[in-house]
This record gives C-alpha cells, sequence and structure tokens, in this order.
C-alpha cells in the first residue's frame, strides 16, 4: 500500500460517508412526510379504538411528536451506536428481523447477478465471433424479446405453466415447510425465481458487451495483433476483452441497483421471504426503523459497488487512472 | 532462382453497398531478399490495400480476384486463416502508419511484445520470453527496456511507440517487413530517426521491405526498387535510379515536380491538378489521363500496357510507343522518341 493508495481510499471512504449521510436523511424524511399512519404497524387494529389521548402517549413513547430534524439527529446518535432501533410491526430490534431474511436475498440477487454477468459475457463473445451469421442473429432476435417482456407478466405466465399447471415448481416461499436447511429444496424453490431475475436482465447486458466488443475488434491494434501472427480466439479472448473490462466491469457496478430493484420485484410477486418484500412492507406500513435501515444497507451496497468498480477500472485501465508517473 | 516475393497481376477489389470497388488491379512485382520496394502514390491509390492483400489482412468485404502471390516460390493466394496465422509475424510482419492506436492500450508494451515473440516459439519459457523481448526493445532503440517492459502505450511518445511496433514486427525474424507509411503520423523531428532505424534494421538482418510512402524524400533515401502506383495500378516500376534519374510516365513526373526539392527559387510549386478518379467507376482507358497535360487521344480510350524500357524499368504510358509523339520530359534531360 504506497501512499496513493491510502489517499485513493480516504477519498472514497469521504465520498461513501457523505452519500450515506445525504441518502438517510433524504430517506428519513421523506418517510415522515409520506401520508400514512406508522401506529398502525405497531399497534394493528386497536389504532382504531384509540382516543386521541392514547394516540398522543403512544407517539410520544415511539418518539414520534418531536419536530423530524430531532427525531433525525437522535435516530443518527443511535445508529452511529450500532442501535437502529426496533422494528413497529415484528417488535424486535431491526437487524435481526433483516437478518433472517438477508441470506435469501443474497443468494437469490447475488447468485442471479452471477448468473447474469457470466452468460451475458458468452452470449456477447459468441455473438461477436458470430458477427451478422446466422448464431448472432438468433441470439440477438431472442434476446431482443425476452428482455421486452415485463418482468411480473413474465413472472405470473411462468406460475401459471410451471405451478398451476404442470406442478412442477412451488409458486412461492424459498423452502417448503419445515425445511429451511435443505438445500436441494432451497434450489428448487429458486429456479422460477432465478429464471426471472436472469432473463429480464440477460440481454440488456448481453447486447452492451456485444456492442462494446464489436468496437473493438474494430480497433486498430487488431490489425497489428494480427500481422503478428495471433488468432482469432487469442484476439478476442486475451486483447478484445481486456479492453472492454473496464466498462464490463463499471456496467456491473452500475447494474447492482437495477438488479438489486429486479430482485426486490421478484420477490414479490413470488413472495419470496427476502429484503425486497421486507422493504415493500416496511415502507407501505410506516415501520420508519426498519426502512431506514434497508434503504441504508441497499444504498450502501450500491455505492460501495461502484467504487469498487471504479478502484479496479483504475488498475486495469492505466490510462484512466493517476498513474501518470508510470510506475 | 526463386524470388523471395513475387506477385502477379493481382487483383484486390472491396464490395461496397456502391457497388465494387477495384483496389488493386492487376499489379506485378517481384522482390529479392533483403531487398527495398517502395510503394509511391497518392492517397487512396491502393498501396496500402496491397500490402495487406499480401498479408491478408483485409476487411472480409475484400476479395483478391485473380493473380498469384508466390512467397519463396509457393502461391499463398488461396491460403486459410490457419495458413496465414502460421506465416504472419514469421514470414512476413507488418509496421503500421499509426503508432498511437496500433498498439492495445490496455496492455503492457513488454506483454505486446512478449506475444510476438511467444506466437512461433510456444515452447519458449517465460525468462527466455523476456530476455528476448529486452533484447528487440534494446535493438529498436527503447532506452531502459527493463524499466519500460511493464509500461502502456499510453506512457510512451508517439516514436517509442513506433520502436514498439518495430519490434513487434521483429519478433519472429520475418524475411519480408512491410512498412506502410511508418513515419507519417509521427513529429516531423522523429520522422527521420525512425526511418533511419527501419533502415538500419533492415541491413542489419538482411530483411528485404516494402516501404510504403507517398513522401519522396523518404523513398529516395531506404529503396533500391521504387512502384509508381496510382489508381490501383503500377504505372512505372524500376530501380529507384531510374526512377529518380529518368523517369518516364508523366504521373511520377508530376509527382517529383510537385516535390519542393525540384522546385526552383522563386518559381511555384507546381501541382497536378484534379483528384483522383473514384475507384467504383473508372474512366474509359488511362485512369490518369484527364489529369495528364501530355494526354494523347489514345490515354482516353484505351489503357496502357507495360512498356519496358530496360530489364527493371517499365512504364504504363502510351508516350512510349513508337507511335507517338516527342515529348519532352519537364524534369529529366532525357528525350522520347
Amino acid at each position: 500500500m504506497d501512499k496513493n493508495m491510502i489517499l485513493f481510499f480516504g477519498k472514497k471512504l469521504v465520498v461513501f460517508a457523505v452519500s450515506m449521510f445525504v441518502l438517510s436523511l433524504t430517506v428519513f424524511y421523506v418517510a415522515r412526510f409520506a401520508p400514512g399512519d406508522p401506529l398502525v404497524s405497531y399497534y394493528g387494529d386497536r389504532v382504531e379504538k384509540m382516543s386521541q389521548e392514547e394516540r398522543e402517549k403512544a407517539e410520544e413513547r415511539l418518539g414520534l411528536r418531536e419536530p423530524v430534524h430531532i427525531q433525525y439527529v437522535k435516530w443518527l446518535e443511535n445508529a452511529v451506536h450500532g442501535d437502529f432501533g426496533i422494528s413497529y410491526k415484528y417488535k424486535r430490534n431491526v437487524l435481526e428481523v433483516i437478518q433472517g431474511r438477508l441470506f435469501n436475498t443474497l443468494v437469490l440477487g447475488g447468485v442471479g447477478f452471477i448468473l447474469i454477468f457470466g452468460l451475458a459475457l458468452l452470449l456477447g463473445i459468441l455473438c461477436v465471433w458470430f458477427e451478422e451469421r446466422l448464431v448472432d442473429r438468433i441470439i440477438c432476435q431472442i434476446g431482443v424479446v425476452t428482455s421486452c417482456i415485463p418482468e411480473f407478466w413474465f413472472s405470473l405466465v411462468l406460475i401459471l405453466i410451471f405451478s398451476v399447471w404442470l406442478k412442477v415448481f412451488p409458486s412461492s416461499g424459498a423452502y417448503s415447510m419445515g425445511r429451511s436447511q435443505d438445500v436441494g429444496d432451497r434450489i428448487f424453490h429458486l429456479i422460477l425465481p432465478m429464471t426471472i431475475v436472469v432473463t429480464s436482465h440477460l440481454w440488456y447486458y448481453a447486447y452492451m458487451i456485444r456492442n462494446k466488443l464489436l468496437e473493438e475488434v474494430r480497433a486498430d491494434y487488431v490489425l497489428l495483433a494480427k500481422a503478428k501472427g495471433l488468432g482469432k480466439a487469442e484476439i478476442l479472448l486475451g486483447h478484445c476483452l481486456r479492453g472492454i473490462m473496464p466498462s464490463y466491469l463499471s456496467l456491473m457496478a452500475v447494474s447492482v441497483s437495477h438488479i438489486l430493484g429486479g430482485t426486490y420485484m421478484v420477490e414479490m410477486v413470488f413472495s419470496y421471504p427476502g429484503i425486497g418484500t421486507l422493504s415493500y412492507e416496511s415502507a407501505r406500513y410506516k415501520d420508519y426503523n426498519l426502512l431506514m435501515v434497508l434503504c441504508i444497507f441497499s444504498g450502501a451496497i450500491v455505492i460501495l459497488c461502484s467504487i469498487i468498480a471504479q478502484a479496479i477500472n483504475e488498475r486495469i485501465d492505466p490510462g484512466m487512472g493517476s498513474r501518470e508517473d508510470g510506475r | 532462382m526463386k524470388h523471395l516475393l513475387e506477385i502477379e497481376n493481382l487483383s484486390v477489389s472491396f464490395d461496397t453497398s456502391q457497388g465494387k470497388l477495384h483496389a488493386v488491379r492487376n499489379v506485378s512485382f517481384t522482390l529479392e531478399e533483403g531487398q527495398v520496394l517502395a510503394i509511391i502514390g497518392e492517397s487512396g491509390c491502393g498501396k496500402s490495400v496491397l500490402c495487406r492483400s499480401i498479408m491478408k489482412l483485409l476487411p472480409p468485404s475484400a476479395r483478391i480476384h485473380s493473380g498469384k502471390i508466390l512467397v519463396k516460390g509457393q502461391d499463398i493466394a488461396g491460403c486459410g486463416e490457419q495458413e496465414m496465422k502460421r506465416l504472419r509475424g514469421r514470414l512476413f510482419s507488418m509496421v503500421f502508419q499509426d503508432p498511437m492506436t496500433a498498439l492495445n492500450p490496455v496492455m503492457p508494451i513488454g506483454k505486446q511484445i512478449g506475444e510476438a515473440v511467444r506466437i512461433h516459439n510456444p515452447k519458449m519459457d517465460r525468462t527466455a520470453v523476456r530476455e528476448r523481448v529486452l533484447e528487440l526493445m534494446e535493438l529498436v532503440g527503447i532506452p531502459c527496456p527493463d524499466k519500460k517492459y511493464k509500461l502502456y502505450p499510453c506512457h510512451f511518445s508517439g516514436g517509442m511507440r513506433q520502436r514498439s511496433v518495430l519490434a513487434i514486427a521483429l519478433a519472429s525474424d520475418p524475411d519480408l517487413l512491410f512498412a506502410d507509411e511508418p513515419t507519417t503520423a509521427l513529429d516531423v523531428t522523429i520522422q527521420a530517426q525512425i526511418l533511419d532505424l527501419i533502415r538500419d534494421l533492415q541491413q542489419k538482418l538482411h530483411m528485404a521491405m516494402i516501404l510504403v510512402s507517398h513522401d519522396l524524400g523518404v523513398v529516395a533515401r531506404a529503396a533500391d526498387q521504387v512502384a509508381v502506383m496510382y489508381a490501383g495500378k503500377i504505372v512505372e516500376i524500376g530501380t529507384a535510379e531510374e526512377i529518380f534519374y529518368d523517369p518516364r510516365h508523366p504521373y511520377t513526373w508530376g509527382l517529383m515536380m510537385a516535390h519542393p526539392s525540384f522546385a526552383k527559387e522563386g518559381e511555384e510549386l507546381s501541382a497536378i491538378p484534379g483528384m483522383p478518379p473514384s475507384l467504383l467507376n473508372l474512366p474509359a482507358g488511362d485512369a490518369f489521363a484527364c489529369r495528364n497535360p501530355y494526354a494523347l487521344a489514345i490515354d482516353y480510350k484505351e489503357e496502357p500496357p507495360m512498356f519496358r524500357i530496360t530489364d527493371t524499368h517499365y512504364a504504363a504510358t502510351w508516350l512510349l510507343d513508337e507511335r507517338a509523339p516527342e515529348v519532352r520530359s519537364p524534369i529529366g534531360g532525357h528525350r522520347y522518341g
């Protein structure tokens, strides 16, 4: 680690901290000012029978009667110490609530992410290898069609076909009752949601990779590589792929938010017990503390990924970094 | 005796949306080992295409119509990509016009040269490859090669990049080097250095070279043989001496008179009027006729054949026909007739 690296990561850390602060502030205010009653999520139906006095007391207890900025300062103070409060709905520490769900989302989103980018790269290379020939054309046609299908509709169609008619795959959940440790059962439950996550995003990225690679294949250096005596595979995989890596990685980083969002959506349709369904519920039922943590968690992932991608970019592409001194 | 390279009636065309573009038409020449052939002509006359068609580096829309490309007696015109891959680098290699874009920007220079070393010696181990790369970098005059080994092209100046490209081209000791306007994209101050370097290495390694240029000064310094190309055809070919001291084709005259060293003090530099014809639909007769102040009526009807002047000197102009009127060359002291 030389001085440059420390400076580099120091800068990124500041950027990260500032973005997190702005994010938390925005979400905090937006949630507070959005219509809805947080008491409902805590007390349930009982709220309707409460007198005005009881309501005020309840709000007092949850710390909701103070001005919003004071609430925020208090929240921030506790958050810095690792206390994110309790979930109104589950009446437990929010971190505990999330813990149980986090793994499910990470599996769906993470494996989906890896599959999307692995397959996208593969498809991109395949298309460029067979540029403007039958294989390329077929992949492009299928890709355009699949990327145009809305994911919620496609999910319902798959559920209809595979769960209702064929009864092959379960339509919801992450595992069968009482079999949460059964890996096979979990995989079985993952197949349909995973299919949606992958198909809905795959072509968009494969197409970008294809186009980037096609640009790269036409670059002048390919001619020199060819003149050296390198073959098509060596040029495509050894040279051109290297050339698109920076854009590929930044694409991956930028896409984290898209794919995470897509995952949340798919979780909803498949009632998959993950962060996505939890976020939706917490936003809908004004479960403020839970919502804050989920937003900050999602935001942290997105921002971190872009920072990581930038760091990798500067390592790979010498022109982009600050290594002008030539070491 | 087998020539190193013998081109016979080579024609190359491109399929474009507007029809067939005849980039190289009926070109023939021979090149011996260790000799330098310079190809000169205006931009777009097919010089680069000619070189690239010999190495088969043309885009898929290009097609070699007819003709033979004999390398050491063996015809490679019909060779597939696999065979060409084996020949490239070892038999012939190329230095490109623009070193700024010819190198892969995201790969260290040492690695790019190393690739060229390893491709024809796959069994070489890492240290041996590295040794060879450093040796090559030294050879082309890159100072402190072990320090530059890991640098990327963006850390190099234009001249250094062209030296690196040259190192890549020389990696497998080719018999023939194509230098496609190797100095055109460089700083004027560097041009002479690079040209001298290429010339030195060509002699030291006893390579043959085809030097493409539109700079007569460059050609005069380096070439044994000179071919003048116009609209995809070789219009005059001969030894450097013959071309420079006894040019016969009006186009060659025009080119030379347009060079500052031929201009007389206080007089305007002459230029060839007009533009080269489109290679998409060539006019009937001689393609140069409408720009040629010495054009004869037959020039507009029929393409002139190659007239023999000496065993090494040929030119395609009707002026050399015995029925042609006597014309005095505007630069040389020679008189036709």
